[in-house]
């Protein structure tokens, strides 16, 4: 089982000016070790950049990232991430199973084992008898699938999730959601997922980490205090916390707005 | 997404009555259908959507195969007529009759003839072609990728587009004789700059983020290359290819004029020096049935088995 340690990052972008943009703002946090972490703040607070960060696609300015596995890693070893995107990204020239071994063979998973995780996870997110069929003969909700199959085949120490849900209709999203808590719950392992959805945050989260803009900052850290098996969005108690956390979001706007 | 234009053509106000009557002609079996794929949703939330996908009908595509050959064929028999109503305004040694063209066709081809001079002339492209294929590939790729070659070769590139093919078959025959490698060499001049042009150009403009995503799946380069870059080029490939094509006959046939003993180039000349309108006619005849082989045969084939994940547009469908 592993976690991620965020210590001090700071990251800056380059404006087209040549002046520097300061998007990550000393973040520090760790991320659970069974269960989703929740990153929640406003569109363009750099949450994404922060994912991005832990994956390696984008380098850090300052401060650092690491991956702790707790059975005795080796120093040289390099986490096994997996990353479900916003869009599915799924390669449409190959089928649904070949865009699942790409990420087996990127990983360099061997090969004996690649014929039992297709079954087992094309299973698990309901997509068996479309393992043959190209991406762009599919529903937007099942190349989602797809995209979070891909992610999880590989059997990741952590996976990252970066507002998979965001593009899909609601009731597709609702759908989607509940199964991605069973499995995450199901598979026991740490997972990441960025929002601007207050909802999304308060029915996937067990440990919610509320950011606010430009520079990214940690503004709250709040622990989900209903276990996944009891989120219901009707419930009251649900959505009490949904109304706590949308109160230290909406806070953290107002202070946005006043011009400085 | 379809069921909420299909419900709501208030909305579009820029809908005629027609469409709009159209649109609510569809909307109950739409609705239906959605229906009861949400019906089955309900049921198994794991194993779901698949009833939203209906099955192929067989019978429709044949009928669009057929009219599409139909096209085709009525396409052809227009030009023969034209050519025939010609016949009635110029003498025949300037426009000769087609059906005595076409015995002349039949006699190249029963001699056995058309065989050796067109596969004379075929390898000549195709090794041509195939040099400049491997050169523009990975130029093509190495340019829309890495920024300094990109502004290295981009100079050479643009000029050697426009430079006449003409000039460089003179170029290579003084430069390498009146040898076969001289035709490679003139093919595969002529058509580099144009085929690594569309692939820069292909490659620029191919999608990022499923770079980054072939990243985080640490997928190593040569998979990039083969599973995210070049799929994405296949398109600007074939189109190259096919424009390709079209460049490296003209230049092997006026390299074979030159001065080869053989080709298909070689025979018009014999054509013309004899002043046979007949026999220059039927070997631009046998030439143009192998182009057109190799275009809907060989490239149509590779191009509808390449992009078989790709569902066709129907832009025009009412």
């Amino acid at each position: 089982m592993a976690y991620v340690q965020v210590e001090n990052a700071v990251k800056y972008f380059s404006r087209e000016d040549g002046t520097d943009m300061l998007v990550l703002d000393r973040v520090s946090f760790d991320t659970k070790e069974f269960g989703i972490t929740c990153l929640l703040g406003p569109s363009g607070c750099g949450k994404s950049t922060l994912l991005n960060a832990i994956s390696g696609l984008e380098r850090l300015d300052q401060g650092r990232v690491e991956v702790i596995s707790n059975h005795g890693s080796a120093p040289s070893h390099s986490p096994r991430l997996g990353y479900v995107f916003q869009d599915p990204r799924l390669l449409h020239w190959k089928s649904v199973e070949e865009n699942l071994t790409f990420a087996l063979k990127g990983m360099s998973i061997p090969h004996a084992e690649w014929s039992d995780r297709l079954r087992k996870y094309l299973e698990i997110v309901g997509l068996s008898e479309f393992r043959n069929q190209f991406p762009l003969y599919l529903s937007g909700g099942m190349r989602q699938r797809v995209g979070l199959a891909r992610g999880l085949v590989i059997e990741p120490e952590v996976l990252l999730m970066d507002e998979p849900f965001s593009k899909l209709d609601q009731l597709t999203a609702r759908r989607l959601r509940e199964e991605t808590l069973r499995i995450c719950e199901h598979l026991k392992q740490s997972t990441v997922l960025v929002t601007h959805d207050v909802e999304e945050a308060a029915y996937m989260g067990d440990r919610i980490i509320i950011l606010c803009a430009r520079p990214a900052g940690i503004v709250d850290i709040l622990e989900n205090p209903l276990p996944p098996g009891a989120r219901d969005v009707d419930d009251l108690q649900f959505i009490a916390f949904k109304k706590r956390l949308l109160q230290s979001v909406l806070k953290l706007m107002e202070k946005d707005e006043v011009p400085s | 997404m379809k069921i909420v234009t299909c419900a709501s053509p208030i909305n579009n106000a820029a809908f005629t009555m027609l469409t709009a009557k159209i649109e609510h002609n569809r909307l109950p079996t739409v609705m239906a259908r959605e229906e009861k794929a949400l019906a089955a949703s309900v049921q198994a939330p794991l194993a779901t959507e698949g009833s939203a996908i209906p099955a192929r009908s067989k019978m429709g595509h044949g009928r669009e195969a057929a009219w599409t050959t139909g096209l085709r064929i009525a396409s052809i028999l227009a030009m023969l007529l034209v050519w025939w109503a010609l016949t009635f305004f110029f003498p025949p040694s300037l426009i000769p009759h087609p059906i005595e063209t076409f015995s002349e066709v039949a006699a190249i081809v029963s001699t056995g003839q058309f065989f050796t001079e067109m596969g004379a002339t075929l390898r000549r492209v195709g090794v041509g072609f195939a040099i400049a294929m491997l050169v523009s590939i990975p130029l093509g790729i190495l340019m829309g990728t890495v920024k300094s070659l990109e502004n290295f070769f981009e100079p050479p590139v643009i000029l050697g587009l426009t430079m006449p093919g003409l000039v460089w078959a003179v170029m290579m025959i003084m430069f390498f004789g009146l040898n076969e490698t001289s035709a490679y060499a003139a093919v595969a001049v002529t058509i580099f700059p144009m085929l690594t042009i569309s692939l820069w150009q292909g490659t620029k403009s191919i999608d990022k983020d499923l770079i980054d995503m072939s990243t985080a799946f640490h997928a190593g380069p040569w998979s990039k290359v083969v599973d995210v870059i070049l799929p994405q080029l296949v398109s600007h490939i074939l189109a190259a290819i096919r424009y390709g094509l079209g460049l490296a006959w003209k230049v092997v046939v006026v390299v074979e004029m030159f001065g080869f003993s053989n080709g298909v180039g070689y025979q018009v000349v014999r054509g013309f020096n004899v002043f046979s309108m007949k026999q220059v006619l039927a070997w631009a005849i046998t030439f143009l049935v192998v182009m057109i082989i190799i275009e809907f045969g060989m490239i149509g084939w590779l191009e509808s088995r390449i992009t078989r994940w790709r569902p066709r547009v129907e832009a025009w469908r009412r």
